[in-house]
């Protein structure tokens, strides 16, 4: 039946480039390219696997996430083509566009080559209907399909990766796991339009939960569902540096300030940092931070917000810290994976907690010493958070020019600050998120500029 | 546990338009509509998998009784915590434990799967009637099962929940598939033989089972006394083995004449 009627036409097309078998050159150029996460012998154990969550893939079990083929049967030759060509987004597999297509394919034929089931089991593509396109895309009854199917249970209602089984989820080597959080596209690893989603709901993702819904799915469900999962996407700005707004009047305080939707809207993406071991040990529930800014003649206002799929408030409480470099600091922190380390310059911090404490700032050479909040009397921001859909939102304000903690950063007009942000989700305990550095303009003359939404 | 079923044309058709999940057309034949299933489902209330062959008498009359004992105190059972998914907690008045020890009070050890794996000479034929694996109350109903090779295994999921089954064989091709509507039906065949394929549920981190494929219909688990039977059998000598999730495997040798019943007891030390 399946072989009558399969229309979907492979994105990546045959090419003419692909050469005759030739597993020796296949070899050599999967060592030079691969092997570094992934393993000389291909069992995903490379020198820099450990720093990976989700692991790289051990391509002798034969078992691949990403295809278009039928759950428990390999993937198409192009479904590797493709993973290769493109990587894997949200992942650290990167794309390998560089490399020319014979080599591509040269190592995809050496990748089948390292398991049997390429041998044993015939791909048997999954088959898609003809894609009415996004003006004639039913979202209403892609959301009802939504609702039927139960994704909610993994990525929840509005799908923020924070349904009741998400926290609970191993892969088939028994490691914690994460459902994607369908709002940012950007960390689908096989792709964030319809058809990318839609062959990911029919095929599933082996190895990982998500299991095929090809004898679930009614047909006429199919197209909606994929476009109503892309309608869940939110688009991500990721700025090279963030301007703030500049306004006259108090500075913002609360989260409901009707002045917040004029600002520029920015998002950093956020990293776990590895162990004592050089680690990852948990997947990231946090991956990106957005934040815009206010500033007025004497105050700046930051308002954040970031998905976080369980609201952590008792034994380990989720966290925000807000980090600038202190006056007079020349030390170079270039990277926060890193910090504090012997000798660490210290930084200003300011540090939210969801357990029910005021947002302190100090300046200190380590972490512990702010969570543990053992300064008696940390001098207090004024700002407000609150949880819903998966969803922290925190406004923090703070002098532009503070009179404490002594050395204090200060910040100043027409010039560039340097900010980062560091997250736990108390849900993640061994995972904390680093930002990288972000350059923040406050400019006197920047008025209520158009807002980028 | 027969159930004929009809497929209309209309059903075929959105079969075909969907795309066929494995290809096959036995697991083709799940893919009927939400309603259709739901009306299913209140005509089925399964009973667990026969415990070893049907009633073959024509391949010999040997009968093996066999008893599975703990030797040495049972672990204390886990209360199986459902309160990931309020569907599933909902359904239990009362503490639901773990099933991977279970020992009566005379040491009988349930869930050992026993099987011919030596002496069997020629083939058999594949029963067409499916064996049953329900989805009840978040758990696996039963908790060990045997079939023969190609035999049909019938996937029920009985909870208004989503349940997603993935079969993770060594030999065979492995599944999974996502069962979200009360009453769906998923059929499956395990061309291969093999001891033992597990089943696992990653939305319920807690459902696990356990198939075992054998190309023969000389097989049995265990039941709450710790007994199974296999009968049938032809005459002659053959290594038995009997398999638990935590005791591991053990394997007998034994020899039966015709029309013969022999007892045989397995007893695996406890940890």
């Amino acid at each position: 039946m399946c072989a009558l009627v399969l229309g979907w036409g492979p994105s990546v097309a045959r090419s003419a480039q692909r050469p005759a078998p030739d597993l020796k050159a296949g070899n050599t150029a999967y060592r030079a390219s691969c092997a570094r996460c992934h393993g000389v012998t291909g069992r995903g154990d490379g020198v820099d696997a450990k720093r990976f969550s989700p692991r790289p893939r051990d391509f002798t079990l034969g078992v691949y996430k990403f295809r278009s083929t039928a759950s428990g049967t390999p993937p198409t030759d192009e479904d590797l083509f493709r993973t290769i060509a493109h990587g894997l987004p949200g992942s650290n597999m990167p794309d390998w566009q560089h490399l020319d297509e014979p080599t591509r394919w040269q190592i995809v034929d050496y990748l089948k080559s390292l398991s049997p089931v390429f041998e044993q089991t015939a791909p048997t593509p999954v088959v898609l209907a003809a894609d009415p396109g996004p003006s004639r895309a039913n979202l209403a009854k892609g959301r009802a399909a939504y609702e039927r199917l139960g994704c909610a249970a993994c990525h929840g209602m509005t799908g923020r990766a924070n349904g009741t089984s998400a926290a609970g989820l191993m892969d088939d080597w028994g490691r914690p796991i994460r459902p994607a959080d369908l709002t940012q596209g950007w960390s689908y690893r096989g792709g964030s339009e319809p058809r990318d989603v839609l062959l990911r709901i029919l095929s599933g993702i082996d190895g990982a939960g998500m299991p095929s819904y090809a004898e679930a799915i009614l047909a006429e469900e199919a197209w909606p569902l994929a476009y109503y999962v892309r309608s869940l996407q939110e688009s991500a700005h990721w700025n090279p540096s963030a301007h703030a707004l500049h306004l006259a009047g108090p500075a913002p305080s609360e989260m409901t300030d009707p002045r917040w939707p004029l600002a520029e809207r920015t998002d950093v993406l956020v990293r776990n940092v590895v162990n004592a071991n050089g680690e990852w040990t948990a997947p990231q529930t946090v991956k990106a931070v957005s934040f815009q800014v206010i500033s007025t003649d004497d105050a700046v206002s930051f308002r954040f917000s970031w998905d976080d799929p369980t609201k952590d408030v008792e034994a380990i409480p989720d966290g925000l810290a807000l980090l600038f470099k202190p006056v007079g600091n020349e030390g170079d922190v270039v990277t926060l994976q890193a910090w504090p380390h012997a000798g660490s310059p210290p930084l200003d911090i300011c540090y939210w907690s969801a357990e029910n404490y005021p947002i302190i700032e100090r300046l200190a050479t380590d972490f512990q010493s702010v969570i543990a909040r053992t300064d008696p009397q940390p001098p207090r921001l004024t700002g407000a958070a609150q949880y819903a859909d998966g969803q922290w939102s925190l406004v923090v304000q703070r002098p532009l020019h503070p009179t404490s903690p002594e050395g204090a950063a200060v910040l100043a007009f027409e010039s560039l600050t340097s900010i980062a942000v560091m997250v736990w989700d108390g849900g993640n305990p061994t995972a904390r998120a680093v930002s990288p550095w972000v350059d923040v303009a406050l400019e006197r003359g920047r008025h209520r500029t158009a807002a980028h939404h | 546990m027969r159930r004929i079923r009809s497929y209309s044309p209309v059903v075929m058709g959105i079969l075909v338009a969907i795309g066929c999940g494995s290809g096959k057309p036995q697991s083709a034949a799940a893919k009927t509509d939400g309603t259709a299933q739901m009306a299913d489902a209140t005509a089925a209330s399964s009973p667990a998998a026969p415990a070893g062959s049907s009633a073959t008498a024509s391949l010999g009359a040997a009968t093996i009784q066999l008893t599975a004992r703990l030797d040495g105190a049972a672990p204390t059972r886990e209360v199986v915590k459902m309160n990931a998914d309020p569907v599933c907690q909902q359904q239990h008045t009362s503490a639901f434990y773990m099933e991977d020890v279970v020992v009566n009070a005379q040491g009988g050890l349930k869930n050992v799967f026993v099987y011919v794996k030596e002496g069997v000479t020629g083939t058999f034929p594949t029963p067409a009637a499916p064996v049953t694996i329900d989805q009840a109350g978040c758990w696996y109903h039963p908790h060990v099962l045997g079939l023969q090779v190609n035999q049909p295994l019938e996937i029920v999921n009985s909870d208004a929940t989503l349940h997603n089954i993935n079969a993770k064989p060594t030999v065979n091709p492995p599944f999974n598939v996502a069962q979200p509507v009360k009453g769906m039906k998923t059929t499956k065949k395990f061309p291969k033989p093999e001891v033992m394929v597990k089943f696992k549920c990653n939305v319920h981190p807690w459902m696990n089972a356990y198939a075992g494929v054998v190309n023969h219909p000389f097989f049995g688990v265990t039941d709450d006394a710790g007994a199974a039977t296999i009968n049938g059998l032809p005459a002659g000598t053959y290594t038995l083995e009997a398999w638990h999730e935590v005791y591991g495997t053990q394997t007998q040798s034994m020899t039966v004449g015709d029309g013969e019943t022999k007892t045989i007891t397995w007893t695996f030390k406890a940890k």
